[in-house]
Parts: structure tokens; C-alpha cells; sequence
């Protein structure tokens, strides 16, 4: 039987203690490694949110926001200029239009309702309708059906809607001209739709190809269509409404923005989310910030912890180490005998804190993540919302999409866990080490 | 085998220094039985102390078989405690965790001797000792006084070793059981060839022994 597993058995000889020891330990290391996995969840969620829209520009005309505002549509040329730019990696281009009822045979999956009644009692007001009578007409007016055309269905998501999930049937091809739509559940629902079926739009007969759940009621009222299908059906060849362009690296994000706002003069708003996406995360960086100093705290206290308990061990049983110094042990075997001892300890907090920390660390990470976030959620409402809520609109994430992180527990957070117990034993062992060095072997004469 | 010459050792205690032990000289044989007896604090467990290395003395020289221990550094020290010495306590100072025959191997294992060996040796001199085989898996507080202290001959025989220091060895027996501790370490003094030195108070022990030295305020009486 050699030192270690003499150090081994002693962290055994007092029951009770190593009990206690043990729960204290396992509490600040569980601690230590809640913290670790949130920290690596939340860097996790940044970085992906960065990854997949730190470089992305979104381009609108000047003074139009989906279907309110005014000036002229982008153009399929102006675009084209853009796709030229250096570190534009690509383009998506979108043209969005309204089925009014007289355009198709479809009915809208959405009530008018208090919202759309004022809508309809503006829209008159505006252009054409008796302005002084504001609770006139409009009694039967029903918001149109949203109909979008795009090149790209996998970049959809941005373009107000959720994510294009289809529940049935398959994707078009969005370069294609075909008159094919893929379209959303409520609608299907409202007009009997299924895959395969037909539906009249622009006095043109559209086939349905897929029908999608998008998870909210407004997106579940939209066609999606080929762009080049829609420009041709709405009479608006070469014009867009909106156009995403990825940039090839965050590093070249700001001269292309620059390059695109110089190609696009005051026709259209370039708006690069940098700075959006840098407020909206701004609450997962300060838990980045409170996981690393809580982490660095729980692992600084089960150092102390083992600190403090090593030199209770080793004062108790300082004669012991004389006899064992005095029957021919060296410093080092005696010091290796304790750190042994050390390890175990923090290696069983360790196992017990994994498994807290494993247990706990989802909880605590919605705990974080709701608390911090909350501060940081869009009040604004409408068009506006704040950065955040911009943010989040354009992402096409709700703000539990942000805040669904969770920590991903693999071996490899096992591994560092137990290596870091085996760092806090030696550190916390250090002194005490010391101490046993200090011990002259005449101690075991004194104490007799 | 054992040449003490001119040892001194001093303390000091605040402003005092003392002197615990004061220009000691002697010589014992290889096998000899020696005893070293004087009052509290007359300074032998402190000579002792000194004997088995645990101690450095502030001058003099100690030579076991011709080599010079109060040279030898900190390692060597600890190699020389380990091979040339064995110790019995008043307290027997056994591990409490370990079984008697555990606490025999210890100093094996710090002598490098094979694994392999360690055992058996152990049981051999445990049953030397006088330990019967049921008793050498107990731990030290399963063990009577008597047994304890076999368990710490046998401890302190472990490596060979040339000298036995044993510090009152019976002082916490009574007189039956001191008896028989004092008359094992007799024997084996006689079978090992070992050189025994212990410190006493009972002058009836130590009027058996080879040779006798009696300590009065740290000198040589």
C-alpha cells in the first residue's frame, strides 16, 4: 500500500467529517460548474447569433417599411450593382405585395377586428375617403393576404414571418418562374388548401406546393411565391421591396456597408445589424460576465475549502506525520500522502458538484437568462420596438428564441471538471504541504 | 558500533538558553542492551532525539558504524532514519487507521523493499513478536497496550536496522506486560544482533540491561 492510497483511506477515517467536507465541496464545485456551463452556453448562443447575422446588411428603399411609407421600389439593376461589391458573398432579393379580395378567390385566415378596422378606417381617410368621420364605413373591410416572392426560401425567416417549417408537402424552386406557392397553415385551414390543390391570384391559377407553420397567426395568413413568379403576376418586373446581402467576413462588414450606401446613394436604406445585434446581446454578455466572476468565486471558496480543511487535517495530525517522518518517510512522501488525500476529497465534491451542476445548470441558465433579458425586452411595439426588438424582428427570433440557450454537457466538461478539482486540491493543498514540510521529525518525541 | 562524543544540545527559551543536553560522551557495542536513565527533563529523550536523527546537536559527533550522522543532510538523514534505526514509543505512535500488520509495512515501504515481500515479512515478525495471526489484521484501538507495543517493535525491526532507540517503551504498561516488552526487546537484541538503547524510569529494567547511563541536568552522571 503505498502514500496515494494511504491518502485514499484517510479522507475515509472520519465519517461525519468527510461527509460534511464533502456536501460543501460538492456545493461550491457544483456552483463552479454551473457557472461554466452557462458561460459556455451563452458564448455558445453569441456566437451563433453573431455567426449567422453579424454580416448580414439589410437593404429597404428610402422611406418604406414593408407596407407602410412611400418612395420607389429597389430595382433588380441596383441589386445587381450590389452583388458586384467586393465581400458581398451573396444577395437575396424580395418583392412583397397584398391580395386585396378582388384578386383572389382566397379569404383571409385573419379577422379585421379592432386593428384592422382602424386600418381599413385610415387607408380610406388617407387616400380618398371621407376624412371627417372616423368610426364611417369599412364595416366589412378584411386585411389582405400577404404575399411574398423571394429568391431565397431558406433566408424567408427575415422577412417578418417565422421560419418556413413546412408541415407538408415540399419547397419550390424560388429561382424558377413557376406558378407554384407554398403557404401558410391558417390560410390552408381558412380555404380547405391542401397540398396539390389550386387557388386563384392575380387571375392566374397558383398550385400549392407546401404548406407551412411558422408558429404565429399573421405569418400563417402569407404566399410564398417565386420572385420572379410574383414580378410577373403583380405587374412589378425588376422591382423589389427588400434585399438581404451577406457580407464574406464581420471584419470587411463596415467598407461594404459604406460601398453599398455609395453604389445606392438615397434611394435605399443600408442598415448593417451590427450595432442591433450588439444591444439585443448585451444581456447575454453581462451573464458572461456574472457566470465568470460566480465561477471564479465557487472555485476561489473550494480552494479555501480545502485549504481550510487540510490544515485542520494536518494540525490533528501533525504527530502522525512526525512517526512517519521518524520511521524513515520523506517530506515528499509524507506531502504526497496528503495531497492524495486532498484529491480525493475535491474529486468526490467533484463528482457530486458534476452531478449538481448538470442537474441545476438548464435552471440556472433560464434563471440568468429570463432575469438579464427581461431588462433588454422591446416595449415599443408596431414598426418600432427599440433596438432589440429590431433586432429580434429581423433575426425572425421571438425573444424566447434568444433566450432558449442550454448547456451541452459533454465529456470533455467532465474531464475539465475533474482536471480543475485536481488543480483547486493541489492549490488548496499548497500551504498545508508547506506546513508538512515544517514538521521535524522530533515533534513525535515532544508529543510523547 | 555507536560513538557519542562531546554531544551538546541547546535551547533557548526567550533570553535563557538552556543546555538539554551537555557534552555527552559514550560508546555501545553492536547487541549491547544500553538504558539511559536520569529524571524528567534531565534530557534523555532529547539524546535519544538526537541518536536516532530526529534531532541535530548543536556540537559534538555521533558516528554509527563509523559514519558521522550529524554530516549527513536532509535526505541522507532521512535514508538513515529509515534504515538504521527503529523506534518504539512510550506511546507506541502506531497509525490508527491502518491494521498492525499495515503499520509493520510502512517502514518497508519507505526502505523500497518489493511489494511483493512486505507481507509476509510483516506477519514473520508480528508472529516474532509474540502477535497472534487473528490479530494482525486489527487496527491499533482493537489492540491491547501490550499488543500495541509489539506492533511497534515489530514496526521498528522492519527494515533491520542496526539500533533500536525505544523511548520508555513500558512506561505506559503495567509491570506484568513491561515486563514481557522489556524481555522481547532483550531477546531480540541477543537473536538480531541489534544494538537496543532505551530510555526508562524503572531503575529495575534498567538494572538488567548491558550498560546504563544516567542523565542528570543533561549531563552524563
Amino acid at each position: 500500500m503505498g502514500a496515494f492510497i494511504r491518502g485514499i483511506r484517510n479522507t475515509f477515517r472520519n465519517g461525519i467529517r468527510t461527509f460534511s467536507i464533502i456536501v460543501i465541496l460538492g456545493l461550491s464545485i457544483g456552483l463552479a460548474m454551473t457557472m461554466y456551463l452557462a458561460r459556455v452556453a451563452v458564448q455558445d448562443k453569441i456566437n451563433s447569433v453573431q455567426g449567422s447575422i453579424g454580416n448580414i446588411v439589410n437593404i429597404s428603399p428610402a422611406g418604406a417599411r414593408g407596407s407602410d411609407g412611400g418612395g420607389e421600389p429597389l430595382t433588380t439593376d441596383e441589386i445587381n450593382k450590389v452583388k458586384a461589391l467586393a465581400h458581398i458573398s451573396s444577395v437575396t432579393s424580395t418583392l412583397t405585395d397584398r391580395l386585396a379580395s378582388t384578386d383572389t378567390n382566397l379569404q383571409s385566415a385573419i379577422d379585421a377586428g379592432t386593428l384592422g378596422q382602424r386600418q381599413g378606417q385610415f387607408n380610406q381617410r388617407s387616400f380618398g375617403g371621407n376624412s371627417s368621420n372616423r368610426s364611417n364605413t369599412q364595416a366589412n373591410f378584411t386585411p389582405p393576404i400577404q404575399v411574398i416572392g423571394s429568391t431565397d426560401l431558406n433566408t424567408l425567416q427575415s422577412f417578418g414571418g417565422g421560419a418556413i417549417n413546412l408541415t407538408s408537402g415540399d419547397k419550390f424552386d424560388a429561382t424558377s418562374t413557376d406558378t407554384v406557392a407554398i403557404i401558410g397553415k391558417g390560410l390552408a385551414d381558412k380555404n380547405s388548401l391542401s397540398v396539390g390543390s389550386t387557388f386563384q391570384a392575380y387571375g392566374k391559377a397558383l398550385t400549392v406546393k407546401g404548406i407551412f407553420d411558422s408558429g404565429n397567426t399573421f405569418s400563417n395568413n402569407l404566399i410564398v411565391l417565386p420572385l420572379a413568379t410574383l414580378q410577373t403576376l403583380s405587374s412589378q418586373s425588376g422591382q423589389l421591396s427588400t434585399a438581404i446581402a451577406t457580407v464574406d467576413s464581420i471584419n470587411n462588414l463596415d467598407s461594404a456597408v459604406a460601398a453599398m450606401k455609395t453604389t445606392l446613394g438615397t434611394a435605399a436604406d443600408v442598415v448593417s445589424q451590427q450595432d442591433t445585434s450588439s444591444q439585443a446581446l448585451a444581456p447575454l454578455e453581462n451573464i458572461k460576465k456574472i457566470s465568470l466572476l460566480s465561477l471564479i468565486g465557487a472555485a476561489a471558496a473550494a480552494a479555501v475549502i480545502i485549504l481550510l480543511t487540510m490544515l485542520m487535517i494536518v494540525r490533528e495530525r501533525r504527530r502522525e506525520i512526525g512517526v512517519l517522518k521518524a520511521i524513515g518517510a520523506s517530506n515528499f512522501s509524507v506531502i504526497f500522502q496528503f495531497m492524495s488525500e486532498a484529491i480525493t476529497f475535491t474529486i468526490i465534491g467533484a463528482v457530486v458538484g458534476l452531478g449538481l451542476g448538470i442537474a441545476s445548470s438548464n435552471s440556472v441558465i433560464n434563471v440568468l437568462v429570463n432575469n438579464a433579458s427581461s431588462a433588454a425586452t422591446p416595449t415599443g411595439g408596431g414598426q418600432g420596438g427599440g433596438a432589440a426588438g429590431q433586432f429580434l424582428r429581423f433575426v425572425g427570433q421571438s425573444g424566447s428564441s434568444l433566450r432558449n440557450i442550454h448547456a451541452v454537457i459533454g465529456y470533455q466538461v467532465i474531464f475539465y471538471g475533474l482536471l480543475a478539482a485536481i488543480l483547486i486540491a493541489i492549490i488548496g493543498s499548497a500551504f498545508p504541504a508547506w506546513l508538512i514540510a515544517q514538521v521535524r521529525p522530533s515533534e513525535v518525541m515532544r508529543a510523547d | 558500533m555507536l560513538k557519542v562524543k562531546n554531544v551538546s544540545r541547546g535551547f533557548s527559551s526567550g533570553e535563557t538558553k538552556v543546555k538539554a543536553v551537555n557534552n555527552v560522551s559514550f560508546e555501545v557495542e553492536r547487541g549491547q542492551f544500553a538504558s539511559i536513565i536520569g529524571k524528567s527533563g534531565s534530557g534523555k529523550s532529547t539524546l535519544l532525539a538526537i541518536l536516532g536523527a530526529l534531532d541535530k546537536p548543536t556540537t559534538g559527533s555521533i558516528e554509527v558504524d563509523g559514519q558521522d550522522i550529524t554530516k549527513l543532510g536532509s535526505s541522507d538523514l532521512t535514508r538513515y532514519r529509515c534504515q538504521k534505526i527503529g523506534f518504539v514509543f512510550q506511546g507506541y505512535n502506531l497509525i490508527p487507521n491502518l491494521s498492525a500488520i499495515e503499520n509493520v509495512m510502512l517502514p518497508m515501504e519507505f526502505g523500497h523493499l518489493a511489494s511483493s515481500k512486505r507481507r509476509g515479512r510483516a506477519a514473520d515478525l508480528l508472529n516474532q513478536v509474540g502477535l497472534s495471526a487473528d490479530k494482525h489484521v486489527r487496527r491499533p484501538s482493537r489492540l491491547s497496550g501490550g499488543e500495541q507495543q509489539r506492533v511497534a517493535i515489530a514496526r521498528a525491526l522492519a527494515n533491520q536496522p542496526k539500533l533500536i532507540l525505544a523511548d520508555e517503551p513500558t512506561g505506559n504498561l503495567d509491570s506484568q506486560t513491561g515486563k514481557m516488552i522489556f524481555e522481547l526487546l532483550h531477546s531480540l537484541a541477543r537473536s538480531e544482533k541489534t544494538t537496543i538503547i532505551a530510555v526508562t524510569h524503572d531503575l529495575s529494567i534498567a538494572g538488567k540491561t548491558d550498560l546504563t547511563f544516567k542523565l542528570q541536568d543533561g549531563k552524563l552522571a
